[in-house]
């Protein structure tokens, strides 16, 4: 079917050509402040999307996960403030990212029994702990933070040459989705599905778990631990203001805006909340209210659509296709009211 | 195995980011005219006329999020008054929303909004959003300590665009990260502290003390300069605290100052100043016969709050509320005039540090007659050379761009003039502090933190009593 396939394949096709070219159409600073930060953040927000949506644990400890990268990392190389250790900034790259996935798994260890409520209070108290403790251990970091990390050279500097930071958040991102995608269809995605629809069948048939929860909880580390990567990069420094209890709330707002069981959503949250803060602070009207905003955005997608706008966007393509075609309507990996009443307390 | 229908993956987001992406063109293409709504500022010359001249763009940020954003209204009230002063007049009441006709040698002067949270990454993607969207040529601000630092930093990123500070304190900022085009027209926050160390050793008779103050470089270059200047005639520093920036409940830091010290250093600032006396109170009892404070105390929002439980407390800063001097006369009253919310406020050093920001960039365009071209090096030359005759005394620049000026050691008295609010007394004026803090500070000395810098006997500073000075 022509509308059907048009509806499929057309605004991939467009999205491609458009962040193709996107260096071409934008400024230097848009393409930096605000593309290539959505697209970092979008990697943020899709580990808790995937946590929320395939494994059922909402987590809040996510920006903490990226602080525990970001700040290995910049702590690793040549910069002002933090150790004074030097290494190479691919070594330290590396290490930020096993870091991270050791601090996930051992959170995930520790969280991996408790649910709903508690698994929210937990991640949280992860959090708000890993924040106070950069904040004060001043020999990592301190409240100023670790500032001009040395960065890998095939970043260049990206406040001169933005472009090429776009390029790696952009490869990075879509194997970040790309690889989701293939592990929510493996054997070991569908067993995180399982766990998430009915831990106590999954347990009956011999499944571990806690043991899966962990390793679901790594997995999202890892992810989390490329956009603490990614937001160092881009940044050029790392402080506790850049992982506080406001940029938990900012993830957990682009991830249901955007559709807290899809995980294109992640992106498509980023972008907006992005594309808005940037546009909102030159109005004089809105200005400093800009998180006035985005509450009142959060609130409507919450009442009008809990699939975020990936929801709204899949129910109004369903309208038109049902009215143009008696075909059923396209497949949603995760129903959003499936995973909404397993995922949410 | 797959389920069925998930072979056929839906595209159907890719469609949402393609218009979310649209959206950010449309952002990008109308930046313009979201510009001229934001903007306040219009025409005329310095001194009246109509500006005809190429319009000059100057971004000002301050704090609208944060423990110091209460201050907000103070900073862009300084900032305006030099414009107000030569035949600009206020868009309202509320500071922030700027002025009208306002022009500086025949160029008419646009304002853009900044503001971030005291945090350091809020305060760069702020400049960077002020200079490399807005396309601002002068950029005026940060507020807060590490924030300046940052931005500082991010300045040497943008060599064609001048960078004045608002009322960020932290000694790095200029001493360390030395940026060519960042200059900084008061005092940091170490060379706030001149003079009290002396006082608490030779008039208070203080030996051992405990100094309180924000985890963060604003606080450590104020606790430093203390510790510097008391250390150096002999006293000891027992204990340093640092309680975090933002801080409500400091009751735990107040248990573990030791009930025998002589005194002790408050440097708490923001929000937690209030909070802080406060606390004291209900469990030390009165403070005024065992605090110094940072220049936090004497600001003019905080003493009203504070009321008489801080009289008595001796403080430093680069203010003088008592000063009778003609010229701050002047520009107190017409800070009061031009906005009524902020009378009484002359003497806070967020509407002086942004008050003399803006007066050197205007005094540096006018010699320059607004001419910014070849990255700016006339204005910045300019800039550089100036010797600015502000309300409280001649502020000057060091090779590193950063002011050498007087300092005022301070006590806060009980109210005379009838408002309510203690009135602050000067005790003793220290000439022309300047950054090295008579050689205890260099680009090669440790950055002041949490330790340092030590506390040992040294060579006093020349305006102690064992320096040779009063």
């Amino acid at each position: 079917m022509t509308l059907d396939r048009g509806l499929r394949w057309g605004p991939g096709l467009l999205a491609v050509v458009i962040l193709a070219l996107a260096p071409l159409l934008f400024s230097d600073f848009y393409l930096s402040a605000v593309i290539t930060k959505a697209l970092w953040l979008g990697i943020a927000a899709v580990s808790l999307i995937f946590l929320a949506g395939y494994a059922g644990m909402v987590s809040l400890g996510q920006v903490a996960l990226y602080g525990v990268a970001g700040f290995t990392a910049a702590n690793l190389v040549m910069a002002d403030g933090g150790s004074k250790v030097a290494l190479n900034p691919w070594v330290a790259t590396l290490l930020g990212l096993v870091a991270a996935v050791a601090v996930g798994l051992f959170l995930g260890a520790i969280a991996s029994r408790s649910y709903g409520i508690y698994f929210l209070m937990i991640t949280l108290a992860f959090s708000v702990l890993v924040y106070f403790f950069f904040a004060q251990v001043t020999q990592l970091s301190g409240f100023g933070g670790v500032n001009n990390v040395e960065l890998p050279s095939i970043v260049g500097n990206p406040l001169q040459e933005p472009a090429r930071l776009f390029y790696i958040a952009l490869v990075v991102s879509a194997v970040v989705y790309v690889a989701l995608r293939y592990i929510a269809r493996a054997p070991l995605g569908l067993a995180f599905q399982g766990v998430r629809d009915d831990p106590e069948r999954m347990r009956a048939l011999g499944h571990n778990v806690p043991l899966l929860r962990a390793v679901a909880f790594g997995l999202g580390a890892l992810i989390a631990g490329l956009a603490g990567i990614l937001s160092v990069w881009w940044n050029t420094r790392i402080s506790p203001g850049s992982i506080s209890l406001s940029q938990t709330i900012d993830v957990l707002v682009i991830a249901v805006i955007g559709g807290l069981y899809r995980l294109e959503g992640a992106w498509v949250g980023a972008g907006v909340v992005s594309v808005l803060e940037n546009w909102l602070r030159g109005v004089d009207l809105v200005g400093n209210r800009f998180n006035t905003v985005i509450g009142t955005i959060f609130l409507l997608i919450v009442l009008v659509s809990p699939g975020g706008l990936v929801g709204i966007w899949g129910s109004a393509t369903r309208t038109l296709q049902s009215r143009t075609s008696s075909r059923p309507a396209g497949d949603t990996a995760v129903p959003p009211n499936e995973g909404g009443s397993h995922a949410l307390p | 195995m797959r389920k069925p229908g998930e072979g056929r993956p839906s595209r159907l987001w890719i469609l949402l980011a393609a218009l979310v992406l649209a959206l950010a063109a449309t952002a990008a293409a109308c930046g313009g005219d979201d510009e001229e709504a934001a903007d306040t500022g219009a025409a005329a010359t310095t001194g009246g006329g109509e500006g005809t001249g190429e319009t000059i763009k100057i971004g000002i940020f301050a704090n609208n999020e944060g423990p110091f954003a209460p201050f907000e209204g103070q900073t862009w009230g300084g900032a305006m008054l030099p414009l107000i002063n030569r035949g600009a007049t206020p868009v309202s009441d509320d500071p922030t929303k700027g002025v009208d006709d306002a022009v500086i040698a025949g160029h008419p002067i646009e304002f853009v909004y900044g503001g971030s949270d005291s945090t350091p990454d809020k305060a760069v993607e702020e400049a960077r959003r002020l200079v490399e969207q807005e396309k601002v040529d002068i950029l005026i601000g940060p507020l807060s300590g590490s924030e300046g630092i940052a931005v500082a930093n991010y300045s040497k990123e943008q060599p064609g665009i001048t960078f004045v500070n608002g009322i960020s304190g932290a000694q790095d900022t200029t001493l360390k990260v030395r940026s060519p085009n960042f200059f900084r027209f008061h005092n940091d926050g170490t060379q706030w502290t001149a003079g009290l160390g002396d006082y608490a050793y030779n008039e208070l008779g203080w030996r051992n003390v405990v100094t309180i103050g924000d985890d963060y470089d604003f606080p450590y270059s104020q606790i430093a300069g203390f510790v510097a200047e008391f250390c150096s005639i002999g006293g000891n520093v027992s204990k340093r605290l640092w309680p975090a920036l933002g801080e409500e409940d400091y009751s735990s830091f107040i248990t573990q100052i030791p009930e025998d010290v002589d005194g002790f250093f408050m440097g708490v600032g923001g929000t937690g100043t209030v909070a802080f006396v406060k606390q004291y109170g209900q469990l030390r009892g009165n403070l005024a016969d065992k605090i110094m404070g940072g220049i936090f105390m004497t600001d003019p929002v905080i003493l009203k709050e504070l009321g008489s439980q801080v009289e008595g407390v001796v403080t430093a800063g680069m203010t003088a509320g008592d000063s009778q001097e003609p010229a701050y006369l002047e520009y107190a009253d017409a800070l009061g005039a031009a906005y009524p919310d902020l009378e009484g406020t002359a003497s806070s050093v967020f509407a002086y540090g942004y008050y003399t920001a803006m007066e050197a960039v205007v005094q540096g365009l006018e010699q320059v007659d607004g001419d910014l071209s070849g990255d700016q090096a006339a204005f910045k030359d300019a800039l550089s050379n100036l010797e600015l005759d502000a309300p409280l005394g001649t502020i000057k620049l060091d090779e590193n761009r950063q002011a050498i000026m007087d300092n005022f050691l301070q006590q806060i008295v009980a109210d005379n003039n009838g408002d309510g609010v203690p009135d602050v007394k000067t005790i003793k004026t220290i000439p022309q502090v300047d950054q090295t803090f008579a050689g205890f500070f260099s680009p090669d000395t440790p950055s002041p933190d949490r330790t340092n810098p030590e506390c040992k006997k040294a060579t006093p500073p020349p305006w102690t009593k064992q320096g040779g000075g009063g």
